[in-house]
């Protein structure tokens, strides 16, 4: 018999099996009965914390935002430009989903089950998009730098961290395996910079 | 609540809200008011992170129709 924990102990518990199931095999690939089981209680105990299988994928994804990545201190210091800010997000990204690779195996599981989670992942990249589209055309109106398709700009960039992530946190690729993540983005940040040429 | 300058930072992800806020605050003098309307949801622990860090006074933070409003006094 499992050990009796408190409700909210007994909450946070299926909550860490929950996420570890819908990492591996997605949303539609786990079923309540999986879950209990692993957890060792019986379907209605679980029921008596979420009323669903949505409501506890939701309670998975409520306790990623509340990790949610701050980028206050990489933008608030001084006088600080599109690069530094630029890298400073992402730095907070990557390390973020470096810390919980189970976020990015739900991220990818999600973009086939066409569910409504799709948004919450789409949104949390938006971050990146908006910022790259609207400092661009910005430096663009204010002439510093070149015309540049900043839409593209940012979808390329979003694609290139993504792809990073994909190897170094899921496939762990042989190829890649002796440079370290941080290192990587930022010498992938120094290509991407050199897209962006300042008007001489 | 009477302001001295207002943002209008609907549809856009952290941290383009702060930065634009940071801008805008910083062209008004001290003791001015900057009016805030973000749709973000993060952005209400966005802002309280913003004034504890800068020193600016968050007056108030509220949400009305989808929307969140804050009011930042310069210091």
């Amino acid at each position: 018999m499992a050990k009796r924990l408190s409700a909210e102990e007994r909450r946070a518990s299926i909550i860490t099996v929950a996420k570890r199931l819908f990492a591996r095999t997605g949303f539609h690939g786990v079923s309540i009965d999986d879950i209990v089981s692993e957890v060792g209680v019986s379907p209605a105990i679980l029921y008596r914390h979420f009323e669903s299988k949505e409501e506890l994928y939701q309670a998975v994804l409520q306790e990623f935002s509340a990790t949610r990545e701050s980028y206050i201190e990489a933008v608030v210091a001084d006088d600080i430009g599109f690069e530094q800010v630029l890298r400073g997000m992402t730095t907070v990204f990557v390390s973020s989903i470096t810390n919980h690779p189970d976020m990015l195996k739900m991220e990818m599981h999600s973009q086939l089950d066409s569910s409504a989670s799709q948004d919450f992942f789409l949104n949390r990249w938006k971050s990146f998009t908006d910022y790259i589209e609207f400092s661009l055309n910005e430096l663009q109106a204010l002439g510093k730098i070149k015309p540049i398709n900043a839409q593209a700009a940012a979808l390329m960039y979003q694609g290139i961290i993504r792809e990073v992530l994909l190897l170094k946190c899921m496939q762990h690729s042989d190829r890649l395996k002796d440079i370290p993540t941080a290192l990587l983005v930022d010498e992938i940040i120094t290509l991407f910079m050199k897209i962006v040429e300042p008007t001489r | 609540m009477s302001f001295d300058a207002e943002l209008d930072a609907k549809g856009l992800n952290c941290p383009l809200p702060i930065l634009r806020a940071k801008k805008a605050i910083g062209a008004l003098t001290s003791g001015q008011v900057l009016k805030i309307v973000a749709t973000d949801p993060g952005s209400v622990k966005d802002f309280e992170a913003f004034c504890k860090q800068t020193g600016n006074e968050l007056l108030s933070s509220a949400e009305a129709g989808g929307a969140f409003e804050f009011m930042i006094k310069k210091s």
